[in-house]
């Protein structure tokens, strides 16, 4: 869906609301205004006054007194968690005060949709019994006394929300303030729904999934296609929150990406006439021993260093005044660094900036006359107002210039979103790019700081450009992408990616695909080359894990059919656990081509151990995954068993993306530990926890 | 995901305050002093905005009197902890819009009310009705939408905001706001 589309959205608008309506809620507004300053005599006094007052005259009130000596182990516990050694209210004083109030209080809030009168009647009730001097906290208050009703353990949730805030010397207003506007809705709607004002990831009781591939049935749906997906955001996703000390939100955790993140040593084809090639392994799922785990890894030709061409780069910069910001021009001038330091000193640099300061900044320059590259990267600035500078044409006529027979040309934009580059038609720029494209100037597209950025504007421009659109978010993910996975994301060597498996129901009685859920195409589509797939790159590596049943393992989800003739078998081919089709185009070209080959019985390896580290490595990552999004498969390994699966493959591992993932394995662990019936969610296992902690008040 | 709400700085807070701002933290100190016609006043103001903030998240008129209803006896506790860092129109924003999160996730509530879509286009009017048609659709799908996708893509689509204010909102990093958009468009793409 397009920008414009969306921004229809902000077209519509709510009708007039009903008069009737309108009084009724204001006038429940003042009566529950009426109550809650009937509540608090001292209320202009202050909070901070009234609690010295409380504290200094020792405790005026028989509520209170009691309430400090009962102070609530479980308040205590959260108290002492969040180190509250500041000027913070005692909970005791706030808590137990309003522990005779409480009735009113939630009548308030649930009064949800009711006419006004019962609300005056149970104000009316409520009222008079309420102690004169008590604090006034109700979001507190409820917290420590409700322990018997379903509110409390949402409130429990607050104050660990609150607790790991560093914000101990903000106060109380830091406090209530976060805690107000949940506090509401969760006495509204009873769930623990409304901690979502609060940054704590886990707290999705009722959050929608997407669907996981489901274990399918051979016999009825023999044949799986999907496109090669080379994404892996969704891995620096995870990454960020995880080192963040959240769990990941279900959905946020996408398999495939995460698998692709790494790495893999698949051997490559040898010659550009086949310009990928799939190796394959059968090895035993390490978290169901009876199932086993089909990999499909795919390589990427890698041209050789002596046919490498010469590369003329032209950087088209965004200094606009949003780029202003440590993780956007700033990032962006050290990334290039990087960029300019991993070329040969014969490639060419130009660059050129639109919006703001624009021009030509540097002329095509060879890499070997490094430093006045990165003087000029250096002197960049972002700044002035956004001008419609035809920064798209210059570029492209530097680069046009800077040619040399064999050279690969292209162009790399780097932007946080602002593609005000002298076309504005979106569907203009698109078809310039092609023109362009077509004439052999490539166009790859980097975003910075994702503030404001159009991924799908991005995306559709590199793709026109037949380049990458990539996101970097650190300098490390910016060596990833332009040092070491430069040759990939800066030469494609097929395009249109789809890859076809047929199991043969002889012999596997039930498959499941690992992940590529928003890749799955239609079996169809397999043949048709006007259905769009994905792109490799030079060196690519994409893997894909089939978890495989075999017939007879007795590890089938589904019980075998009553009725069902078993003559489906039509060829005896026992030796084959499936058949591969691979489609791809050239990267000028409209029509695909095919591969394909048997996946053969003897690929399966009877011990994990045989089995070659991406193999392994590439299973614990699956594992890992399927464990931190709950899923309904593969949950029953421990992180330990998973982070020793990892560890013992970690191969070489010479960036130290592996190492870095069993680190997170052991964050994973920390934050939802496996005491919690391994493979459920984080939010179960806190609500557990909390819960108990809250009933022990 | 670092840091929480009350850390994250407050994006509306600007030098130059508008005098629609001053003038709501004059009635809110006010209020908060327990000045009863202050109180009335600030609630007849915004009960409009509260409203139909229910209103465009949820599609549904009777749906948007409830829970303006309740925001607004809310406001009579809640009122104490705002503390005029933020305009006070973001917080009531924050504030209604987890109340419509509530009342959207209680299951007893979903499905039981049978209104009619109650948004309106400027183009409903006879002449415009594909616009409105388009736009009621988009509505619809963005709707359907996991609950963190929707949100991010009404705050930055509907109520036009860009993604570091979608965040305060969301209470997240704005670099999960830009993701949950990613991840809507995707799912999104080939819907419409």
């Amino acid at each position: 869906m397009t920008d414009e589309a969306l921004f229809q959205l902000k077209t519509l608008r709510a009708p007039q609301p009903s008069p009737e309506a309108k009084k009724l809620a204001l006038n429940a507004a003042m009566l529950a205004f009426d109550a809650e300053q009937a509540k608090r005599p001292a209320a202009k006094a202050g909070w901070l006054s009234r609690w010295k007052i409380g504290a200094g005259l020792g405790v005026p009130l028989g509520t209170a007194v009691a309430a400090l000596v009962l102070l609530p182990l479980g308040t205590q516990m959260y108290t002492a968690t969040s180190q509250r050694a500041d000027g913070l209210p005692p909970k005791g004083d706030v808590t137990i005060a309003s522990s005779d109030d409480k009735p009113a209080d939630v009548s308030i809030a649930k009064e949800k949709t009711g006419p006004t009168a019962p609300v005056v009647s149970t104000l009316a009730t409520a009222e008079p019994a309420k102690p004169v001097g008590e604090a006034k906290d109700e979001e507190t208050g409820l917290a420590g006394t409700v322990t018997t009703t379903e509110e409390a353990p949402v409130e429990m949730d607050q104050l660990t929300a609150i607790a790991p805030a560093p914000e101990q010397a903000m106060g109380r207003d830091a406090l209530t303030k976060m805690a107000a506007p949940p506090s509401a809705n969760a006495t509204a709607s009873g769930g623990m729904a409304s901690l979502n004002a609060i940054p704590l990831q886990p707290e999705g009781d009722n959050f929608l999934k997407f669907d996981e591939n489901r274990v399918k049935i051979t016999k009825e749906e023999p044949v799986s296609t999907f496109s090669i997906d080379v994404d892996t955001a969704s891995y620096s996703y995870v990454r960020g929150l995880l080192e963040d000390g959240y769990l990941p939100e279900p959905e946020a955790v996408r398999l495939e990406e995460m698998i692709n993140y790494f790495p893999y040593d698949y051997p490559a084809p040898a010659s550009i006439d086949t310009p990928f090639q799939a190796t394959m392994t059968v090895i035993p799922t390490p978290w169901n021993p009876k199932t086993e785990l089909l990999e499909i890894g795919i390589k990427g030709y890698v041209p050789p260093a002596t046919e490498r061409q010469p590369e003329n780069l032209t950087f088209l910069i965004d200094t606009s005044g949003s780029m202003d910001e440590d993780n956007k021009l700033p990032l962006l001038k050290r990334s290039f660094g990087l960029l300019v330091d991993s070329l040969q000193p014969e490639d060419t640099v130009s660059i050129v900036t639109y919006a703001g300061s624009a021009g030509l900044v540097l002329r095509p320059t060879k890499a070997k006359d490094r430093s006045s590259i990165i003087d000029a990267l250096e002197r960049l600035y972002a700044g002035g107002p956004t001008d419609g500078a035809d920064g798209l044409a210059l570029a492209y006529r530097v680069a046009e210039g800077a040619k040399t027979p064999g050279s690969v040309n292209r162009v790399i934009l780097a932007t946080d979103g602002d593609f005000n580059v002298g076309i504005d038609d979106p569907d203009a720029l698109k078809t310039y790019i092609k023109t362009q494209r077509d004439q052999g100037v490539f166009l790859s597209v980097l975003g910075f700081g994702r503030g404001n950025l159009d991924d799908e504007l991005m995306q559709s421009l590199a793709q026109n450009g037949n380049g990458n659109a990539s996101y970097i978010d650190n300098f490390r993910e910016a060596q990833k992408v332009l040092v070491e996975e430069g040759g990939a994301n800066l030469v494609t060597i097929a395009k249109d990616v789809k890859i076809q498996v047929e199991f043969n129901p002889g012999v596997v009685s039930e498959y499941r695909l690992i992940g590529y859920e928003t890749r799955a195409l239609n079996r169809e589509d397999f043949n048709n080359d006007a259905v769009d797939a994905g792109e490799i790159g030079a060196g690519h590596t994409v893997t894909a894990l089939y978890e495989i049943t075999p017939v007879g393992s007795g590890a089938e989800l589904n019980d075998p059919l009553r009725y069902s003739t078993d003559a489906a078998n039509e060829v005896s081919a026992d030796d084959e656990i499936g058949f591969l089709k691979m489609r791809y185009k050239a990267p000028d070209g409209d029509t695909s081509k095919l591969i394909e080959t048997p996946i053969g019985r003897d690929l399966m390896l009877n011990d994990i151990a045989e089995a070659g580290t991406d193999q392994r490595f590439a299973a614990a990552v699956a594992a890992f995954g399927q464990k931190l999004k709950g899923s309904n498969y593969g949950g029953s390994m421990s992180w330990q068993q998973i982070a020793d699966l990892a560890n013992g493959a970690k191969g070489d591992d010479a960036n130290g993306y592996r190492a870095e993932f069993v680190q997170m394995i052991k964050l994973a662990a920390l934050l939802n530990p496996d005491h919690s019936a391994g493979g459920k969610s984080g939010a179960d296992d806190l609500n557990g926890g909390k819960a108990a902690s809250a009933s022990a008040n | 995901m670092t840091g929480s709400l009350a850390l994250t700085p407050q994006l509306t807070q600007t030098p130059m305050r508008s005098a629609a701002t001053v003038r709501d933290n004059v009635l809110v100190d006010r209020a908060k002093a327990g000045d009863r016609l202050a109180f009335s006043q600030l609630v007849e103001t915004h009960y409009d905005f509260i409203f139909r903030t229910a209103c465009k998240w949820t599609g549904k008129k009777s749906d948007a009197e409830d829970i303006a209803q309740e925001v607004c006896i809310k406001l009579a506790t809640a009122i104490q902890s705002f503390d005029g860092r933020s305009a006070f129109t973001s917080w009531l924003y924050r504030v209604t819009l987890n109340m419509v999160r509530d009342m959207q996730r209680s299951t007893t509530r979903r499905g039981k009310t049978v209104d009619a879509f109650a948004l309106v286009h400027p183009e409903d009017d006879p002449g415009g009705q594909e616009e409105a048609t388009a736009a009621k659709e988009i509505w619809t799908a963005v709707s359907a939408l996991p609950e963190k996708q929707r949100e991010a893509i009404m705050l930055v689509y509907a109520e036009d905001m860009n993604h570091a204010d979608a965040a305060v909102i969301m209470g997240c990093k704005e670099a999960t706001v830009s993701w949950h958009i990613h991840e809507a468009k995707k799912t999104l793409r080939g819907l419409l």
